[in-house]
């Protein structure tokens, strides 16, 4: 029993860091419409900020300056922005399908950088050396866990009532006008491209957020963390769950990666010795075929946006 | 250097036959579609088994076409092969895309086409396995075209790049001298005023799965004819084909064409002045720059 | 049993099952391992196989720790989060205490630093070769619960400088996989080559999934080198060296042991491999080292040869000696401490097979200890969980894989110090 426990508490822990990144590429898609197709490069940028940030020194890289936890994490928030800002400056202005194959290249890039850059970030062997916060006090087994957990539901709650606000906000409205008509709100006097920009930056930070939680958890990162199957699981999440919807984005975060891991379970546990070596692909074509379908059939997701009514007069209830 | 600019040009002839096929997609559907590589996975895995159908039946066929490492089985698989892709790239227009067209939007499309990219290259994984096949386990030697500057070139290579020069004239009669091509054009433009003016847009977009599909299948058999066929090949070749796509501009057959051979070369330039753990980003670099010179591409046009 | 834990364990509990009608003892109990393997990348899933293939020769031995022994295999997609996810499943869910795998070291430290230390589970890996795990152990961070059966790059790379000595080779370029181990094999065997006095032209990075390598063909071959040293898997390596060949390259080359394989031999052809030379750990001299590779024949209908095929059978092996050795019930740290007792130079040598094990369960019921002769040799590990092993120089051949030359450990250790 209490090993079910204990693995329900570290996927619960995985789940709710990717429901972050999930909640950031919503802001970007969801709200703005903007097409991230690198959300690996904003993700990894917030993990490898956070681990060089906050870790012990490494030979032969960068790191090791040890950086108080929270200020190790912010400082990867910072960095995963500030890659945010360069890429938007250059990519936003694009028409979205330009936009989505721009931002597909920033992240292969991002890994390819990552992997050959050995001065920076360790090369292919990744960054090692980080001593997750309050390892001391708490241990590293089953308490540590229901703890990290702990703090990182609090950040996803917060995250999602941070975006609530936003989104209620005249600055959400903007960014839902400009998605639905750009040429009406700018008409209006309203700048788009640094709208957009901003939308794009806030939502990158919140997938550096969840990078950095991601490499805390791990105590580990390296070039095969921010490959593109990653961008592709959180896209899968937020599309699934509805996009527009932040509540849906967490739930789709939920669903997608437990049909992921479930997916692999029941394939180890059923299928003939045999087929097991084919689960991989097998798995790959399942969850293909769950998008393909979910696109087909409810194209707005499971919990699809909800209409909002700008002039309510009162504090919107979401 | 000139052996670099060489090999560049040969690549690129393959890189351009994929990148006409999602230009032309890219262009009338409206969106980028992730899945149009593994259209050239599929077309050489085809080839692969209908090779081995017709050496088997046919013996003759099987005999090496001197300097190629080609036989006659691989050139009727070829053709074979065309139709095969060109009529599942419609297949799965009928089945996925067009389902979710007429249900999203345009965004909906690129995602769909990332799920099935996914499928295709794990269907191919399952059916053929993981290793790399090989159409002849022969290695045909390079010729020396000249010893001071030493330049090597297969005879493979130059059989590639000559059909794949005669398939883009080809096209470039339908598209320039048929009502096809025209009508081609014309959906482009202004999709709802080609329909009053009597094009049939189902027609038009059959025949443009119908082409891009075929020439996809050429695009991957000439690269497996090249190199080898991997299952994942469509992974690793869907980055460069955007960047040509892009480059030459998106919507022009000859940007696209263009585009593969910059594409090309500038791959294997880059190694002159870049470590050589540096190439994959080679093609992201290139869009970058050309979207930030040329927002459109060389060859494209601003449109709405 | 019930019906469902039969069929799970498939294939090798139903061999194992119709053996034991007719052995005298009976056995009703299964004890699970875990292992995490990527059986959705080319290589990976013959490495699965291959630990399968282990498994079910311990229970055609009747089982280790008085059960048999089912393994549950996950597959790890080469995703980090997806193996770790798998391997914590198979730790609180299936309660394994030793767990095989992963192979990319980028996958495995994940997994020993959120999920085996933790734990208490030990991790046995076939294949991961990063630097960084040592490291890790010498910190004093992995509680001795790590261990993999692949020699460090050290040993590879000297070996390869040794060739090329012994060739007469003046100049080399080097074709490296751009991972965690081909980087490291690219800066050990640059420094190997510098001791002994060959020059490296080049050193040119091989990425994964690239269209075509023919531009790093193309640099390497300009540098007109005597020799080509590779560093690459089959895939690459195949597409890599097909390429070097076609374009008039030298076929004086030198491998490691990731390009043992029949797929490389028959893709790119004998004809053009006269002159090339692989380095690899090796088996001991002894009568019982042919086994596994004829067990493996046996079983497989082809020879042995493949990127950490050996590698895994010796990681599964070890791990199973190590919990007969254990006992039953025992936690992962005393199967880790066990491992010593199975892997004891001093101790009886027992074969990589089925007969094997039979023979090291009588000699650790009795009190001793035994030393395994692995599929890769006289498998021994230090403190750091590393192993070290002789060494041989191989070359390829009709049948398969040649051997061309024996040095003991005594005679790697000795040229490695010679390099200093």
């Amino acid at each position: 029993m209490i090993g079910v426990i204990s693995y329900l508490v570290f996927f619960a822990t995985t789940a709710s860091i990717l429901a972050i990144a999930v909640l950031g590429l919503n802001l970007q898609w969801g709200n703005t419409g903007l097409f991230n197709g690198g959300v690996v490069a904003f993700f990894g940028a917030g993990a490898y900020g956070t681990l060089i940030l906050g870790g012990t020194p490494q030979a032969g890289h960068l790191g090791g300056y040890g950086l108080f936890y929270p200020l190790a994490l912010l400082g990867g928030m910072a960095i995963a922005g500030l890659v945010a800002w360069i890429v938007g400056l250059l990519t936003l202005r694009l028409r979205h399908d330009y936009l989505a194959i721009a931002t597909f290249g920033v992240a292969v890039a991002f890994e390819n950088l990552m992997r050959n850059a050995e001065w920076l970030a360790g090369g292919a062997k990744g960054v090692r050396g980080f001593e997750r916060p309050l390892r001391d006090a708490l241990g590293d087994g089953f308490t540590y866990n229901i703890f990290f957990f702990l703090v990182v539901l609090v950040i996803l709650i917060a995250t999602y009532l941070f975006l609530e606000r936003l989104v209620a906000s005249p600055f959400g409205r903007l960014l839902r006008a400009i998605r639905e008509d750009e040429e009406a709100a700018q008409s209006l006097g309203k700048n788009p491209a640094r709208v957009r920009l901003m939308a794009f930056i806030t939502g990158s930070v919140i997938l550096g957020l969840a990078g950095g939680l991601y490499g805390t958890f791990y105590a580990f990162v390296s070039p095969q963390d921010v490959l593109p199957t990653l961008t592709f699981q959180i896209w899968a999440m937020l599309i699934v769950g509805g996009a527009g919807n932040n509540r849906g984005a967490i739930f789709g975060a939920f669903l997608i990666w437990g049909a992921w891991t479930a997916s692999g379970w029941a394939l180890s546990r059923f299928a003939p010795i045999e087929a097991q070596l084919y689960t991989g692909s097998v798995q790959f074509i399942l969850i293909g075929s769950v998008i393909v379908g979910m696109l087909m059939w409810r194209p707005h997701g499971l919990l699809p946006e909800r209409l909002v009514v700008s002039q309510r007069g009162k504090t919107p209830s979401a | 250097m000139i052996q670099n600019l060489i090999d560049g040009v040969l690549t690129g002839s393959y890189i351009s036959l994929g990148a006409i096929g999602l230009t032309l997609v890219m262009h009338i559907l409206r969106f980028a579609n992730f899945s149009h590589a593994e259209l050239l996975s599929l077309g050489a895995y085809a080839a692969l088994v209908c090779d081995a159908l017709v050496s088997a039946l046919v013996p003759v066929f099987a005999v090496k076409l001197a300097p190629l490492s080609l036989t006659g089985a691989l050139i009727v698989a070829i053709f074979v092969s065309m139709v095969f892709t060109g009529l599942s790239a419609l297949v799965i227009d009928r089945l996925v895309f067009k389902r979710v067209r007429e249900k999203g939007q345009e965004l909906s499309m690129v995602f769909a086409s990332f799920g099935m990219a996914l499928i295709i290259r794990n269907v191919i994984g399952l059916v053929f396995g993981l290793s790399p096949e090989l159409y002849s386990k022969d290695i045909a030697f390079a010729m020396i075209l000249s010893r001071d500057p030493l330049i090597l070139v297969k005879p493979d290579q130059i059989f590639v790049l000559v059909a794949a020069l005669v398939l883009m004239f080809l096209l470039h009669l339908i598209l320039s001298r048929t009502t096809f091509g025209y009508s081609l054009r014309a959906v482009a433009e202004n999709p709802s005023l080609a329909q009053v003016n009597g094009v049939n847009l189902q027609r038009t977009i059959m025949a443009v799965w119908l082409i891009g599909g075929g020439l996809a299948a050429v695009a991957g058999i000439f690269y497996g004819l090249s190199h080898q066929l991997i299952p994942v090949m469509g992974r690793d070749l869907v980055l460069p084909i955007f960047a040509a796509t892009i480059v030459g501009g998106i919507g022009s057959v000859y940007g696209a064409v263009l585009g593969g051979f910059i594409v090309g070369i500038a791959g294997n330039l880059a190694l002159v002045v870049l470590p050589s753990g540096y190439t994959p980003s080679v093609p992201f670099l290139l869009i970058i720059v050309v979207l930030i010179l040329r927002p459109h591409g060389l060859f494209g046009e601003a449109r709405a | 049993m019930s019906m469902t834990k039969k069929l799970g364990a498939g294939f090798g509990l139903a061999l194992s099952v119709t053996m034991m009608s007719g052995a005298a003892y009976a056995q009703d109990c299964t004890t699970k391992i875990g292992a995490v393997l990527p059986t959705s990348v080319d290589w990976g899933r013959p490495i699965a196989e291959t630990a399968q293939f282990a498994v079910d020769q311990v229970n055609a031995a009747g089982g280790a720790a008085g059960c048999q022994i089912e393994m549950v295999l996950r597959d790890t997609q080469v995703d980090p989060k997806v193996g770790v996810d798998a391997a914590k499943a198979l730790v609180d869910l299936e309660g394994v205490n030793v767990l095989l795998g992963a192979v990319s070291s980028g996958v495995s430290m994940p997994i020993l630093t959120s999920v085996t230390v933790p734990g208490g589970v030990m991790q046995m890996s076939c294949c991961s070769s990063s630097t960084a795990f040592t490291t890790l152990a010498e910190e004093g961070k992995t509680n001795g619960l790590w261990f993999r059966t692949f020699a460090t790059t050290g040993v590879q790379s000297a070996v390869g400088a040794k060739v090329a000595q012994d060739k007469g080779y003046k100049t080399i370029a080097v074709l490296y996989k751009n991972d965690d181990w081909g980087q490291d094999m690219a800066r050990q065997i640059a420094a190997d080559f510098a001791a002994v006095g060959v020059e490296v032209t080049t050193s040119v990075a091989i990425n994964d999934g690239q269209p075509s390598y023919r531009a790093e063909v193309t640099e390497a071959l300009s540098t007109q080198p005597e020799a080509l040293y590779l560093a690459l898997y089959p895939a690459e390596g195949t597409a890599a060296v097909r390429e070097w060949i076609s374009l008039g390259g030298t076929q004086n080359m030198i491998m490691a042991n990731a390009l043992k394989s029949d797929e490389f031999r028959d893709n790119v052809g004998l004809q053009y491999l006269g002159n090339a030379l692989g380095t690899d750990t090796a088996s001991p001299r002894a009568d019982s080292a042919d086994a596994f590779r004829a067990a493996y024949v046996e079983r497989f209908e082809s020879e042995p040869n493949g990127p950490g095929l050996a590698n895994s059978y010796d990681a599964t092996m070890i791990a199973l000696l190590a919990m007969e050795a254990a006992g039953k019930d025992a936690s992962g740290a005393e199967i880790a401490a066990a491992v010593a007792r199975v892997t004891d130079p001093d101790g009886t040598a027992v074969s990589a097979d089925t007969a094997g094990f039979t023979s090291a369960k009588e000699i650790l019921a009795g009190g001793g200890t035994v030393m395994f002769q692995g599929a890769t040799g006289n498998v021994r590990f230090d403190g750091n969980g590393d192993v070290s092993a002789p060494a041989v120089v191989w070359s390829f051949s009709e049948s398969g894989i040649e051997e061309v030359e024996f040095l003991s450990l005594d005679d790697v250790d000795a040229f490695i110090a010679s390099l200093q």
